[in-house]
């Protein structure tokens, strides 16, 4: 009887799965499960195939230590701070200019502000070296910016703003802007405006309602848009390449240096794997030191039992 | 401490409409106080007016004697309650309740007291490590009230705080407010659109029209008694009006409508009502007796048949035709005295007594 009645239901599921909730439910499955094989097959494999290589020899004949003794010297830890510091102050830049903007546009722009979003989105279709040129034009010694700076008689020379950290910085805040934005937006914008006047009536202030109420509600949204920054950022290549001047090396650059370079290629296999484990400590670090601060940020009772 | 609120001269626009238009009014203080008005007519407006939430374009707000005008929203000892109970998501009820306290960094010892203290009172202790998406609609009202008041605020604003809850919900928590507004005795002003309410609660009440303008103000019996104008008679609860011109003779007068002439209450008639005058007849429908056997003793009475009954358990509505114009009658279903069967297409007399009615200056 029972065999029965599971035999049943096993023919109603199999119809029920032959309709349209297959495309609904089976579809959304096949999907996932191709991009999940795509992942495997062309990002997983190659990482653990480089993670292997960065222990063998150069022939593959016998395992070997040689390449991370040699990055363990000194000038290679520099690499690893350079790109940290560079991340680091990148994703803060990218924060303190994306809050105040974001909350701009999505309480004060009104009709305004899709509009204005999709303008802050628009350079991310255009070519990343399109742009890199387009910012030539601006920071070069007769660059807009300059021509601009003299016209209104801030300075009476040119000032030199290529090839140096100010314009790598500036370019790795303009690249990865959107980056954070873009969570920052969607969660401004399901953020209910009530909940700030609530907090006004009940006597916070402006900064004390922004500290207890609001950030603390866009608190994911800041560190999801913090790292979104901050993981690609330490890895940036072309930007340090275009506008670094060759005088600070940062990991990406020092990576496709020596992976290119044919006979030091084990070098370069071995720092990309010894980078990965720096920026996961140090983006575990900032992960807590961002929670603390919240924390504190807040500031409430917390009164549990 | 003098808790009343008074608007002077106050105007209001907002993107080139006019909300609320030279308003002057003085909301009595430590009362409970219901503004009554239409959807759209600018009670939120004066509750955030109140607050400080927007600010005037012209005039003057006061509370007690304090000009409170330009004073910054949370210097305001002002608090309110609002519609959707707007509960910080984030925070347990606990840090709800105790938020406009630790703003003020009270001792952590004293918050804690004074919040069991509360939530107690409120039923809500054990309520109190919970976020609020955990509780029901009623308990997080109960929740943000709590919010409110802890702090001992001179005035508590309520914004439709009960149009969301279910209605057996909605009168217990009435009761509940009304009981809080006698043992904190500080003002409560409460905003509705829902007369019923605002008559249950209101020690004082003020009707607002569309146009954002004061029409009457005063106890929810001079109210519903004694309206002034044809706008609060319709709005506030169900009446007859009928229009027609006064006719006077010998210290009686009649109001002459087309569906016959009406006697009226000389003694609450106005010195305007002379002769040709156009004038209303305001009838409330529970003043008015329905029956199908001719009776005597009443000053007034019409002929009309049935042309809906709506039985609402402890009372009858019927709509009578009248040649054409429909009297609404309401009839307790009190089984003191044997009741006669009223059916739909029976004809019935209507009688009411000219003390029960009104009249009032008829423009037309």
């Amino acid at each position: 009887m029972l065999t029965l009645l599971l035999e049943k239901t096993r023919v109603k599921s199999l119809f029920k799965s032959l309709s349209l909730s297959f495309i609904k439910k089976e579809g959304i499955k096949t999907l996932c499960s191709s991009a999940i094989i795509w992942q495997i097959l062309f990002f997983y494999f190659p990482l653990l195939f480089l993670f292997l290589r960065s222990f063998s020899s150069l022939d593959g004949e016998s395992l070997t230590l040689s390449y991370f003794k040699e990055i363990l010297t000194a000038p290679y830890f520099k690499v690893l701070f350079n790109s940290l510091g560079l991340a680091f102050i990148t994703a803060v830049a990218s924060l303190s200019i994306a809050i105040p903007l974001m909350v701009f546009i999505v309480f004060k722009t009104n009709k305004w502000k899709y509009p204005l979003l999709f303008l802050l989105i628009i350079p991310f279709w255009t070519n990343f070296i399109l742009n890199i040129y387009a910012w030539f034009f601006i920071l070069e010694k007769n660059g807009l910016l300059n021509q601009f700076l003299l016209y209104l008689g801030i300075i009476d020379r040119p000032i030199h703003f290529l090839y140096n950290p100010f314009s790598t910085l500036i370019l790795m805040v303009y690249y990865y802007l959107p980056f954070v934005a873009l969570p920052l937006f969607s969660a401004l914008e399901r953020f209910d405006l009530t909940l700030y006047e609530v907090s006004l009536t009940l006597g916070a202030g402006k900064y004390k309602t922004l500290s207890r109420i609001v950030f603390p509600m866009i608190e994911k949204a800041i560190i999801v848009g913090f790292f979104l920054v901050f993981v690609p950022a330490f890895g940036e290549f072309l930007v340090p390449e275009f506008m670094g001047g060759d005088k600070i090396y940062y990991v990406g650059n020092v990576i496709s240096l020596y992976l290119l370079g044919g006979a030091t290629a084990g070098v370069g296999i071995a720092f990309a794997t010894f980078s990965i484990a720096f920026l996961l400590i140090a983006s575990s670090c900032i992960f807590l030191i961002f929670r603390l601060l919240f924390q504190m940020l807040q500031g409430g009772i917390n009164d549990q039992p | 401490m003098d808790r009343s609120i008074r608007f002077e001269n106050v105007s209001k626009s907002k993107n080139g409409v006019s909300i609320i238009k030279n308003m002057t009014m003085t909301i009595p203080g430590s009362l409970f106080f219901a503004l009554l008005g239409p959807s759209g007519c600018g009670k939120t407006t004066l509750l955030r007016l109140i607050t400080g939430l927007e600010k005037v374009d012209s005039g003057k707000i006061f509370l007690g004697n304090i000009d409170i005008t330009d004073m910054p929203i949370h210097k305001r000892p002002i608090n309110m309650v609002f519609q959707n109970y707007a509960l910080f998501p984030h925070l347990s009820i606990f840090d709800n309740i105790a938020y406009s306290l630790s703003i003020k960094k009270v001792p952590k010892e004293e918050i804690k007291q004074r919040v069991l203290k509360i939530a107690t009172s409120f039923q809500l202790e054990s309520q109190l490590y919970k976020k609020p998406s955990m509780l029901s609609g009623g308990q997080q009202q109960r929740v943000s009230i709590a919010r409110a008041i802890i702090e001992g605020p001179q005035v508590l604003l309520l914004d439709e705080p009960l149009a969301a809850l279910d209605f057996k919900l909605r009168e217990k928590l009435l009761i509940e407010l009304i009981d809080l507004q006698s043992t904190l005795n500080i003002t409560f002003i409460y905003v509705t659109h829902d007369q019923e309410e605002a008559l249950t609660v209101a020690d004082q009440m003020a009707i607002i029209n569309g146009r954002g303008e004061l029409e009457q103000m005063g106890t929810p019996k001079e109210i519903y008694e004694f309206p002034n104008s044809r706008f609060v008679a319709e709005f506030v609860g169900n009446t007859n009006i009928l229009e027609g011109r006064v006719k006077s003779h010998l210290e009686q007068q009649h109001l002459v409508t087309h569906l016959g002439t009406f006697s009226l209450d000389h003694e609450k008639i106005g010195p305007w009502a002379i002769n040709d005058v156009k004038a209303l007849l305001v009838i409330r429908p529970e003043k008015i007796l329905i029956t199908k056997r001719s009776q005597t003793g009443f000053s007034n009475s019409l002929k009309g048949k049935v042309l809906s009954i709506i039985y609402t358990g402890r009372s009858t509505f019927y709509e009578v035709c009248v040649d054409s114009t429909l009297i609404k009658v309401f009839e307790q279903n009190d089984e003191h005295v044997e009741k006669e069967e009223i059916d739909y297409e029976d004809e019935v007399y209507l009688y009411w007594q000219k003390e029960n009615t009104l009249t009032l200056e008829g423009i037309c």
